[in-house]
């Protein structure tokens, strides 16, 4: 895994790749966006952390161009700015993701790992979260490598958390991941499937319930 | 607002320089009516009088030319004097000593003064009488005329005319102080709109007033303008500034944060781990305090944030409020839920997160393990409501104004705060014209904090 770590500030740069590094991925760091291009053209990234506040060429520009261009590569936006505009606009732009400075190395990671793993999953069928492996074209899950049983509707619960995790999904969504099958399906049976699938996958894969408004498969690995 | 008494107004004053002089000179108008419309009754009823007086002096000889009048008056002459259907006419004929030689002893005979015959108006025998005096020679002998009648007619003709004139200037009087009034009033028509333009306007709204007015009032709204143009400004290099800050500020404590954490974590460092540990939480501390007090700089109306106010979701923005602060509820053992009802409000999604986030912050920093903390939404009369509610120990109520103060922290308080989280929650309420309450939580237990919006979308 490789990620392009575009920061002009050389102490965050610094943490950032040695940060990145301890948690295993390879990091290569620039410190303009005219940088940025030129490695982009010679090397392939896995993905991009861009500095919004660059000098010369900002982060947004840079973004723009590259999605300009057609690269697909997921890009997490860093910037020291909090105004709403700056983060629409961002995501307008074709951003996967954005943090606000200052955050923890922790956080940055998570995000990383997240970016990295849902740009591999739309290319590669394969979904890993900790000890859970979803084969999602197969629908087949394996715990620890030993391969679990779940109904079709069981199935469409876990897809559904597994592609959104670490973020909460709501009830309402999870039941219209499961009316593909069946249009009679009320919030209270969505209880019952959670229960059931916390019972199969055991406690190494946690499925927290968010009272009020959903659940939340956890990243184990964060 | 209602203007206060004895405000300077424009109306009343035009009324006033109006009304006042045109009531004095329709007043005036009348009173000449009056007495234009009066003098010639007079006039002619006082010939009337006159042309008696010379019948009567017709009838009057001096036989003996010694100077003793007879008048020769007969009574049907008498009759055709006297008689009148309204009035009643009385006469004295008295010679120079002052003798009556005829006619009512009791009238008062005096001679002319002036004009030759000259008229009075008298009482006689309980009522008003014009009594004219005419003094003329019979022969040799000097006679004085006194001929009088009531005034009855007169004063009949008088107040007929007077009635009809008095009543035609007095609907005009009417009718003009109604058209000065609508005047006036329909005159300063675009003050008012003008008026109600700008009270309709919000607070933290700022573009030019653009509603037609009148040449008069343009150099007032020019003046505004101006002033609206440079608050404008102002506000605008102000959040350049503050942008400017974050970033110089955030960038660089990034950066220490980070290579603090590393730092921590390395083995090279563990002979000074609790040292690097305190500095990290003490960065961390110093960054909160920095992003509180930009947010608060963010919050404060001279900020006229008023184009980033948008139709909002207010279920949706308490759910990222709580799967923001997911990680943390989970680290303290907190159940963080919420019960969100449908409501959408018009305000600043940037704020309102804000907000949200200091609120929720609070409510984790103060609630003990095993504790709960519910974000709740929804509807409530023609408004909206935002609450976070926990079952923590409380606030107690006697401290519950002052934690609203800039940097004010309960006693014993726990966490990373600044003292800053209540006070960006008031300002940024307040920028929402919302209210901002502090209560008992669930069974008098815990805080309640309540955002009550006036209006939702």
């Amino acid at each position: 895994m490789r990620i392009l770590v575009v920061e002009d500030d050389a102490l965050v740069a610094d943490a950032i790749r040695r940060g990145l590094a301890k948690a295993g991925y390879a990091v290569d760091h620039v410190g303009s966006a005219e940088q940025a291009t030129s490695a982009m053209e010679s090397e392939s990234f896995d993905l991009a952390v861009v500095d919004i506040g660059l000098p010369g060429t900002d982060g947004l520009t840079l973004l723009q161009r590259m999605r300009r261009t057609g690269t697909a590569l997921p890009v997490l936006i860093l910037t020291a700015r909090d105004a709403l505009a700056d983060r629409v606009s961002a995501l307008d732009l074709g951003a996967d993701d954005y943090l606000v400075k200052p955050f923890e190395l922790p956080e940055l990671i998570a995000r990383c790992r997240a970016l990295i793993r849902r740009s591999r999953s739309a290319t590669n069928s394969d979904l890993v979260i900790g000890p859970l492996r979803l084969e999602l074209g197969a629908h087949r899950v394996e715990v620890d490598g030993v391969a679990v049983n779940l109904t079709r509707r069981e199935w469409a619960v876990l897809e559904c958390l597994a592609l959104n995790v670490g973020r909460v999904v709501a009830k309402e969504r999870l039941v219209q991941a499961i009316a593909s099958w069946d249009e009679e399906i009320g919030a209270n049976a969505i209880e019952v499937y959670v229960s059931r699938l916390r019972t199969k996958l055991g406690g190494a894969t946690p499925i927290r319930t968010v009272r009020g408004l959903g659940y939340r498969l956890d990243d184990a690995a964060s | 607002m209602q203007p206060a008494e004895g405000t300077p107004s424009i109306r009343r004053r035009l009324l006033l320089l109006l009304l006042a002089p045109l009531s004095l000179l329709l007043g005036l108008g009348v009173f000449i009516d009056y007495l234009s419309g009066t003098s010639p009754i007079r006039t002619a009823y006082d010939r009337a009088l006159r042309e008696d007086a010379l019948a009567i002096a017709a009838h009057l000889r001096d036989e003996d030319g010694n100077g003793r009048i007879d008048a020769d008056l007969p009574p049907q002459a008498v009759a055709v004097l006297r008689a009148d259907s309204v009035d009643s006419i009385y006469y004295a004929v008295r010679d120079a000593d002052g003798t009556l030689v005829s006619g009512d002893g009791d009238l008062p005979t005096e001679p002319p003064r002036g004009d030759n015959p000259s008229f009075r108006d008298i009482q006689f025998r309980g009522e008003p009488i014009r009594i004219g005096s005419y003094a003329t020679r019979v022969g040799n002998a000097a006679v004085t005329i006194a001929i009088a009648e009531t005034t009855r007619k007169r004063v009949a003709a008088t107040t007929r005319i007077l009635t009809s004139i008095v009543l035609t200037d007095l609907l005009q009087l009417a009718g003009t102080l109604l058209l000065v009034w609508l005047g006036v009033r329909y005159g300063l028509r675009p003050l008012r709109d003008l008026g109600a333009q700008i009270r309709q306007r919000s607070a933290r709204d700022l573009a030019p007033l653009d509603a037609p007015v009148p040449i008069e009032v343009q150099p007032l709204v020019n003046a505004l303008n101006n002033l609206f143009d440079t608050v404008r400004a102002a506000a605008h290099s102000q959040q350049q500034f503050l942008a400017n800050a974050a970033h110089q500020l955030r960038t660089p404590l990034t950066g220490i944060i980070a290579q603090l954490e590393l730092l921590a974590r390395d083995p090279a460092g563990a002979a000074i781990r609790e040292q690097l540990l305190d500095l990290h939480q003490g960065s961390r501390r110093l960054a909160h305090t920095a992003n509180q007090l930009l947010a608060l700089a963010r919050a404060e109306p001279t900020a006229n944030t008023q184009d980033q106010f948008h139709e909002l979701d207010l279920a949706a923005l308490a759910g990222d409020g709580v799967a923001d602060h997911l990680d943390r509820s989970l680290a303290e053992q907190i159940d963080l839920g919420a019960d969100a009802q449908p409501a959408r409000v018009f305000g600043s999604a940037w704020l309102l997160r804000e907000l949200l986030a200091n609120l929720i912050d609070n409510a984790l920093s103060y609630t003990p393990a095993g504790g709960n903390v519910t974000v709740r939404c929804g509807r409530v009369g023609a408004g909206a409501f935002l609450e976070v509610e926990d079952d923590g120990p409380g606030i107690p109520a006697d401290e519950r104004a002052r934690v609203r103060e800039r940097f004010y922290r309960l006693p014993g308080s726990r966490g990373n705060g600044c003292g800053l989280g209540l006070a960006i929650v008031e300002e940024i309420a307040r920028a929402h014209e919302a209210k901002l309450s502090i209560d008992d939580g669930p069974g008098g237990h815990g805080t309640r904090v309540r955002i009550e919006f006036a209006r939702r979308v």
